[in-house]
């Protein structure tokens, strides 16, 4: 009865993510836990995130999804008050470690947000900007690096005759896109993205979709979302969290097919959450 | 039945519109409290600008357009000798250094309060710094004539003009000799004066900027500098330059305490170590004992700050345009 019930409402999975070989680990964390304060938000958690793979994060809202990823770059890092145990490593490097140089570890691990977050400037400039900070190149270097950026991130075509325009000017989705792009720009191994079509029109969903998948072949991704379909579509491995721990950590297509919790059936299938 | 609740259905409207009426007369009386409060805005602006004008009559006719690069200032003389070059060059140096000073010390306040700032340390700054811009100007006077002047004339002016000693233009610009009164000192006077506008004004607007877009900042590897330099001041630039000419426009009028410390001479120097005088410290020093030309030659000057006063901050508005054009829009 409850298998026939999944396989009745769960999303299907899309067959080019039929279980990959295993790849090796880019991150890994082990007994990792966060505190807001006093509050334990995030318990025991142990995963890792595959090389060039898919990983996606679901689970109802105030699970530590986003939590677990502003982790990743150490984005909490910038509030007083929050601080994480346990082990994280990208490759060889212990993320957690306090003497470690952020803007070098945000150079790896670079993030596309919930929102679009153009930076006030020119389109070019939100491009370029990122690429200053670690490399001296020419101008005309810089406008290949621009133009790849921006071809990176599916833009260039609508945007290449208006560089100068501002980055506020563009669509939403535009805007996500240049995000992306200017994440890309900067060459990091791990893209992490919270919720990044929550705020998107459909069509400009499947553009951002249809980018991250590209974006696998040269990046390891870690994507957050509330969207199951999307979760099926984009990912590789899939990570189900409730109340702040790791709950299921599997292939996709298992979770989404035959999942081995309860919880996480309950809640792909939407008794919950 | 029927008949019975079709009248009550038809009498519906006739009472909602008798109840609607009665709105109406607080409608017109609101619309009309707002209206004579704004037009009286406009009123009182343009009633000041025709007194002034009638007041300064008799001066513009007897001096003409060459009152502004006139630089003798002699009231007594026979028939009296007026010219507003002096006042309006220390009008405009004191406030072009105060600015100098005040916008990068102030900024810099607002930002390590937003950005860097302990949680434990925010509210003594912050407090410390409004407390700063209740200080009645009269206060500022006393302090800047009785301890900042004989400070300054004692150690900094020294030191300045010893180092600059020889150097072509800046040597002219801090010459000595070394003086209590000065448009220096009035202009640091004037700069610690400004200085709770400018950073109310910034910590204000840097609160504006969304977290996420100082994380995304961040995210790409950018330091708090960086963040600062590249998204915080240009998201908010249109406030900052909105509490630099609230500042401008006190420094520009500011009278007490520059009248204490300025020294009130009419003669122009290229030292800024030298003594000077602004439009309205002239006007405060000298109006109680004046008549005739002399007081429609200060009005006249009234005039003139009123006139630099509006382009100054047209050409701040023009500057914001050119900013917002070059952003890209």
């Amino acid at each position: 009865m409850s298998e026939m019930s999944v396989s009745v409402s769960a999303p299907t999975v899309h067959p080019g993510s039929q279980p990959l070989p295993e790849a090796p680990a880019k991150v890994t964390a082990r007994n990792l836990n966060f505190y807001y304060g006093e509050h334990h938000a995030l318990k025991n958690i142990n995963l890792t995130l595959g090389t060039n793979r898919v990983t996606a994060f679901i689970g109802p809202s105030g699970c530590g999804k986003s939590t677990l990823l502003r982790i990743f770059n150490r984005m909490y890092d910038l509030y007083p008050g929050q601080r994480a145990t346990g082990q994280l490593l990208l490759d060889q490097t212990n993320i957690l470690d306090p003497k470690l140089d952020l803007n070098l570890l945000r150079a790896r691990v670079g993030m596309v947000f919930q929102k679009p977050t153009p930076f006030p400037m020119t389109i070019y400039e939100n491009i370029a900007f990122g690429i200053r900070l670690y490399e001296k190149i020419s101008k005309s270097e810089m406008d290949d690096r621009v133009e790849k950026a921006l071809r990176g991130g599916a833009l260039w075509n609508e945007v290449k005759d208006k560089l100068n325009a501002s980055g506020l000017s563009l669509s939403g989705g535009q805007q996500q896109r240049l995000c992306i792009a200017r994440t890309v720009a900067v060459r990091p191994e791990v893209i992490l993205f919270d919720e990044p079509c929550s705020a998107l029109d459909p069509i400009s969903t499947a553009k951002v979709e249809e980018l991250i998948q590209e974006l696998s072949e040269n990046y390891t991704i870690a994507i957050v979302t509330h969207n199951m379909q999307q979760a099926a579509r984009v990912s590789d491995k899939t990570a189900f969290m409730y109340l702040g721990e790791l709950i299921e950590f599997d292939d996709t297509s298992k979770i989404f097919t035959s999942p081995s919790d309860r919880r996480t059936q309950d809640y792909i299938t939407g008794r919950f959450g | 039945m029927a008949v019975e609740s079709n009248v009550i259905d038809a009498a519906g409207p006739y009472d909602r519109a008798k109840a609607l009426s009665a709105f109406k007369l607080g409608d017109v009386t609101f619309y009309w409290i707002t209206r004579l409060s704004a037009i009286s805005v406009l009123l009182i602006l343009g009633g000041i600008i025709i007194s002034l004008v009638v007041g300064a009559f008799p001066a513009i006719k007897e001096y003409g357009i060459s009152f502004l690069w006139t630089q003798r200032w002699a009231p007594s003389a026979d028939p009296p000798v007026l010219g507003a070059l002096g006042p309006m060059y220390g009008t405009l140096v004191t406030s072009f250094i105060a600015m100098l000073i005040a916008i990068p010390v102030g900024l810099g306040i607002a930002i390590f309060l937003t950005e860097l700032c302990p949680q434990w340390l925010r509210r003594p700054i912050g407090m410390a710094v409004e407390l700063l811009a209740g200080i009645p100007s009269i206060i500022y006077g006393m302090w800047g004539f009785f301890v900042l002047g004989p400070f300054l004339a004692n150690t900094f002016q020294p030191f300045m003009i010893r180092v600059f000693d020889g150097v072509p233009v800046l040597g002219a610009i801090f010459a000595g000799p070394p003086s209590y009164l000065s448009l220096f000192n009035a202009a640091l006077i004037l700069a610690i004066m400004v200085l709770p506008f400018i950073t109310s004004i910034s910590v204000d607007v840097f609160k504006t900027v969304p977290p996420v877009l100082k994380e995304a900042a961040y995210g790409v590897g950018c330091t708090t500098w960086e963040v600062v330099r590249s998204v915080v001041i240009p998201y908010t630039r249109v406030g900052i330059i909105g509490g630099v000419m609230l500042a401008l426009g006190r420094a520009l009028g500011e009278t007490m305490a520059v009248t204490f410390i300025i020294g009130n001479s009419f003669r122009i120097s290229s030292s800024i170590f030298a003594p000077g005088t602004t439009i309205s410290a002239a006007i405060a020093s000298e109006f109680a004992e004046s008549d005739g030309l002399h007081q429609s030659g200060l009005i006249l000057l009234g005039l003139l700050l009123f006139v630099l006063t509006f382009f100054v901050l047209a050409a701040a508005r023009l500057m914001l345009l050119r900013l917002e054009m070059k952003a890209g829009k």
